[in-house]
């Protein structure tokens, strides 16, 4: 008894909120409501690398540190295809990683989104026209949305998902 | 260091005699030497270097370097401060040394894959970074073949299926992970030979990310080849990059301005607190401890946004140039910069005093994932990974760069070898970068940050310590243009320890693992 209300009195053991930064708040609203609308309550997004430097793959992870926190805005990134509604492709497509790719895009269920991340994924950037790669994304499934940057940054990410969420709203 | 002292010649005269080498010894102009060697001489020269405790750092090839040999081999040996080159004119095969040096065989596989060259007696031949949809026969980094698109499979046959080791035995069963991650995290396969819980075996198969980042390179100018050193891997840019412009310069005798130096110095240190940082994030995650992680991912990201506010990129990209700087970065930047360290350093020893104090994760972190000492110098196992099993290995000490030589960090060494020592380790690497930072700022002098002196035809050999560990780098420069870029990053050497590491461990703890060593799957498929 004495130990919990020792516990209940100590002073928690929290952290204050990081500064929230009002262009990410603005467009996390406006994806809130455009998710609603499209799915219904929220967006699950599988990632795939099909052959990036790894900067994209870290600003994507960002998007779930507490600075973005997107989980808020109803975006979840799941562990399977099968559980996703948008792949986000990132990196040229290799030639050793074009089959597993085009089997994680087979095992989405329809209806799906495709968005490539990053000059490499959108089209093979540096590397197109080596012996190495086939290519952007595009080369081997449709892509909706293509988002440039080398990486794009967190926001950017965000806000490219906004515009694919608004296109497909008018549909 | 001069000539007499060196270990690496002294050796090369025990196994060649001192007559023979003086006419076959050659000083690169980055204290590195090489030395002609001929067939008969080899092995014994290889077995002499094994038993005088040298690493095998490197292996690579190139074709057109000798006169009457197809291609030449370049064995890199590295013993204290010292670095020996056994230069070896081979004709399609060669004998392998995988026996004797045990991370020669993925060099042979990779001089195999990219030139042809046979390796005789290898133990291990399959192929490395051509996966199976590759043709037959294709040899991309031979001269001959002109970089544009191939034709691959579009399916593979399961008879010609890439053949993983099979472990065999009552109750082991296999389970195959990969390419596909769960997490967003890079490609690769792991084939796991698992008993009840507990893995007996693991092999990793890599490169699903090669990208051809070393044939790219060949013909472009050396200003356009430090945004292919950038691609090599995101998070190690700034060493990547120094490390190629570093080649350069001492290649062409370019004189680097002092505030260059100190401004790349303060560049390669925040790459390697933000990549430890994100490391002990994600080790946090993977053991079930989200206050402690999202406490590190705050601090990351706000190393982020300094970078950005610094040179205008998150990932400090476009700065490193050949000759020094691209651009200067403003005095009262810098002045911010170090009352930003301060500020990190208060929050940091916060959040490290959380997470040191909760026992769940304490409990998870110790004894898991042990990487012995003795697999530190078969593998060449650099970085923190090394120093946490009680390695004595770091660029910045062993081979002072810039101005390491000054501002040289503390060494920091444990030697238990698992997850919580890389995690500590990691911990006080950051602190004292934070220092590093700090003193750096103080004393950056004034003036230029670039040389415009010219490049110059040569070839030399310059490493650098990223947040992984040992980046070398191999830049041969012919008629203007790049003729050989050779990469190998610390991730490529430390993927096979991870195999030594998680045996006798329990499948649920390889992301923690694996996470604790964090290497870069683009830095080694390149």
């Amino acid at each position: 008894m004495v130990n919990a209300l020792t516990c209940l009195l100590k002073k928690k053991v929290t952290e204050e909120a990081p500064v929230r930064d009002d262009e990410v708040e603005a467009i996390g609203r406006e994806i809130k409501t455009a998710i609603d609308a499209v799915f219904g309550r929220s967006l699950a997004i599988r990632e795939l690398d099909t052959g990036s430097d790894n900067a994209t793959e870290i600003e994507i992870n960002n998007l779930n540190n507490p600075f973005y926190d997107v989980e808020r805005f109803g975006i979840t990134f799941v562990a399977s295809p099968r559980h996703a509604d948008l792949l986000m492709v990132t990196g040229a497509v290799t030639h050793n990683m074009a089959i597993a790719a085009k089997k994680t895009y087979d095992a989405m269920p329809s209806p799906k989104f495709v968005v490539a991340v990053g000059d490499d994924a959108c089209t093979g950037g540096i590397f197109a026209g080596t012996y190495a790669v086939l290519g952007g994304a595009d080369k081997i499934f449709p892509v909706d949305l293509k988002i440039t940057g080398n990486p794009p940054t967190p926001t950017r990410i965000l806000a490219g998902l906004l515009a694919l969420m608004k296109k497909a709203r008018k549909k | 260091m001069t000539a007499e002292n060196d270990i690496g010649i002294r050796a090369a005269e025990e196994f060649l005699g001192p007559s023979a080498l003086a006419d076959r010894i050659r000083a690169g102009p980055n204290h590195e030497h090489y030395v002609r060697i001929e067939e008969p001489e080899f092995e014994s020269a290889v077995e002499h270097l094994a038993a005088n405790k040298f690493v095998l750092i490197s292996l690579f090839c190139c074709e057109g370097f000798t006169e009457n040999a197809a291609q030449t081999l370049f064995y890199v040996f590295e013993r204290r401060s010292s670095i020996l080159v056994l230069v070896r004119g081979v004709n399609g095969s060669a004998t392998s040394i995988a026996g004797i040096y045990p991370a020669a065989s993925w060099f042979e596989r990779e001089c195999c894959d990219g030139f042809g060259v046979e390796f005789a007696g290898a133990f291990d031949t399959r192929r490395l970074f051509l996966h199976e949809t590759y043709p037959e026969g294709f040899h991309p980094l031979k001269k001959a073949f002109k970089n544009a698109p191939v034709l691959t499979k579009d399916a593979i046959d399961p008879a010609d299926e890439y053949p993983f080791r099979e472990v065999s035995g009552e109750g082991v069963y296999q389970v195959p992970v990969g390419p596909v991650h769960a997490g967003i995290i890079e490609p690769g396969h792991f084939r796991f030979s698992v008993i009840g819980e507990t893995i007996f075996n693991l092999e990793i198969r890599m490169f699903y990310k090669h990208r051809g980042i070393e044939k790219l390179a060949e013909g472009k100018s050396p200003q356009e080849c430090v945004r292919i050193a950038e691609a090599v891997s995101g998070d190690e840019s700034v060493a990547n990059t120094t490390a190629f412009c570093m080649a350069v310069e001492k290649l062409s005798q370019i004189p680097v301005p002092a505030r260059a130096w100190y401004l790349r110095t303060i560049l390669l240190e925040l790459e390697r607190i933000c990549s430890h940082l994100g490391d002990q994030a994600g080790m946090l995650v993977d053991v079930a401890y989200p206050l402690g992680a999202n406490q590190f991912s705050v601090l990351r990201e706000e190393c982020f946004r300094e970078n950005d506010r610094l040179t205008g990129s998150r990932f400090l990209r476009g700065m490193v140039c050949p000759g020094g700087l691209n651009r200067d970065i403003p005095k009262v930047s810098v002045d911010e910069l170090a009352e930003f360290a301060r500020q990190l350093r208060k929050r940091y020893r916060i959040g490290l005093k959380i997470v040191l104090s909760t026992a769940s994760v304490i409990d998870r972190l110790a004894t898991t994932g042990v990487i012995r000492p003795a697999l530190l110098r078969p593998l060449n196992i650099t970085g923190p990974a090394a120093r946490a099993s009680g390695g004595k290995v770091d660029v910045r000490q062993n081979h002072p760069y810039g101005i390491y030589d000054q501002f040289a960090p503390k060494p920091q060494r444990l030697r238990d070898g698992d997850v919580l020592s890389r995690f500590t380790i990691k911990a006080s690497e950051i602190m004292d970068s934070l220092d590093l930072i700090e003193r750096l700022v103080a004393a950056i002098p004034e003036g230029d940050v670039r040389s415009d002196a010219p490049i110059r035809d040569g070839y030399t050999l310059a490493m650098v310590e990223s947040a992984r560990g040992q980046n070398l780098c191999w830049v041969w420069i012919k008629d203007g243009v790049i003729e050989r870029y050779k990469v190998r990053t610390a991730s490529f050497c430390t993927w096979l320890a991870i195999e030594h590491a998680v045996q006798g461990n329990i499948v649920p703890d390889f992301p923690v693992i694996n996470k604790s060593l964090n290497l870069s799957y683009a830095g080694t498929d390149l």
